[in-house]
């Protein structure tokens, strides 16, 4: 059991089961982990917003580090016409970030590796930024579609390009984050399990690759978050001021 | 008061620091590195799409194995522009 490497992704039931209407909406490890990182992000958040000195304490920093680099991000990749887009766009990155960084910890639970829930995460933005496109456009949106300066003969197959193109942003969005998660997860328990079965002859090499494999862990988690947050504001961005 | 002074000094120092930090590093290396991740999964994401559009289409219209065909190559065609357009957006902020 504690061997497979894929056990660590397993989802089960805490507490009683609770169905309804035929649906399983029991409370389960994935269901705890996400409220432990919502949590945290409050806790952060109210504690670093809690008193406002001009010199700040170390967590008022923190909470300042992260607007600023979120409010930065957004006006470079879609500038001003975004800046209503920052609370979402915020909570999008703390919640993936808390996500994966809650992951990194020992017994813990990495909600991102599911990709039900990175899936989910993305639908959700692709159709917020298809209603944002139309609602700000109108039908001028589905110009998108249609690039301009293209030979009438070849407009239907580039059209189509266009579609998959555009159908194929959730997907990727989705993909990316959790096979990295996953990926990496398996990888740092497979050489934990080199450790155990190479015993202490030949134990000590991939135990180091396993303390730079979590180093690089880290850095994944954080970047994953990041590109996450920068997709949506360039799909935004496409959705608000309509070019490529 | 000497301990003004020297605080006056230290933020002149930081200040300009900080300035010379802006102009050098006006491209930040974080979002390269998030680009060049992206450029993998946007190819396959395209083909897996375009693969089950191709599929959806062929039940719905019994055409078995026409359009899978057909829409496994725009799919890819999807990709390459994918990457190419990210690879042009990682250009431009050079």
């Amino acid at each position: 059991m504690a061997t497979n490497p894929m056990h660590q992704f397993s989802v089960y039931r805490l507490g009683p089961e609770i169905k309804i209407a035929g649906i399983d909406l029991s409370f389960t490890n994935a269901s705890l982990f996400m409220v432990i990182s919502a949590s945290l992000i409050c806790l952060i958040l109210f504690l670093g917003t809690k008193e406002k000195n001009i010199v700040p304490s170390k967590i008022q920093l923190i909470s300042e580090i992260f607007y600023n680099f979120i409010a930065k991000m957004i006006s470079e990749t879609a500038g001003s016409k975004a800046k209503p887009y920052f609370p979402f766009i915020f909570s999008l990155f703390m919640f993936v970030l808390f996500c994966n960084m809650v992951g990194m910890l020992p017994y813990s639970f990495t909600v991102t590796s599911h990709i039900i829930v990175t899936l989910l995460l993305a639908i959700f933005i692709f159709i917020a930024v298809t209603v944002i496109g139309f609602v700000k456009h109108g039908f001028g949106y589905l110009k998108l579609f249609v690039p301009s300066g293209v030979p009438t003969l070849l407009l239907p197959l580039i059209t189509v390009i266009e579609i998959i193109s555009y159908l194929s942003r959730p997907v990727s969005l989705s993909v990316r984050l959790f096979a990295n998660m996953m990926a990496g997860h398996t990888m740092l328990k497979v050489f934990g399990g080199f450790v155990i079965s190479l015993g202490l002859l030949g134990g000590w090499l991939p135990l180091g690759f396993s303390v730079a494999l979590t180093g690089l862990e880290i850095l994944v988690a954080f970047l994953q978050a990041y590109v996450f947050a920068i997709l949506t504001c360039i799909y935004l961005n496409d959705a608000l001021n309509l070019h490529h | 008061m000497p301990d003004l002074k020297d605080f006056k000094t230290r933020l002149k120092i930081a200040n300009s620091k900080i300035k010379k930090n802006l102009q050098s590093n006006n491209s930040n290396n974080g979002s390269f590195m998030g680009f060049a991740l992206k450029l993998g999964t946007e190819l396959v994401a395209a083909v897996v799409v375009g693969t089950i559009i191709g599929f959806i289409l062929d039940t719905w219209f019994d055409t078995k194995p026409w359009l899978i065909i057909i829409f496994f190559f725009i799919g890819s065609a999807a990709g390459m522009l994918n990457v190419i357009r990210t690879a042009k957006r990682i250009q431009e902020k050079d």
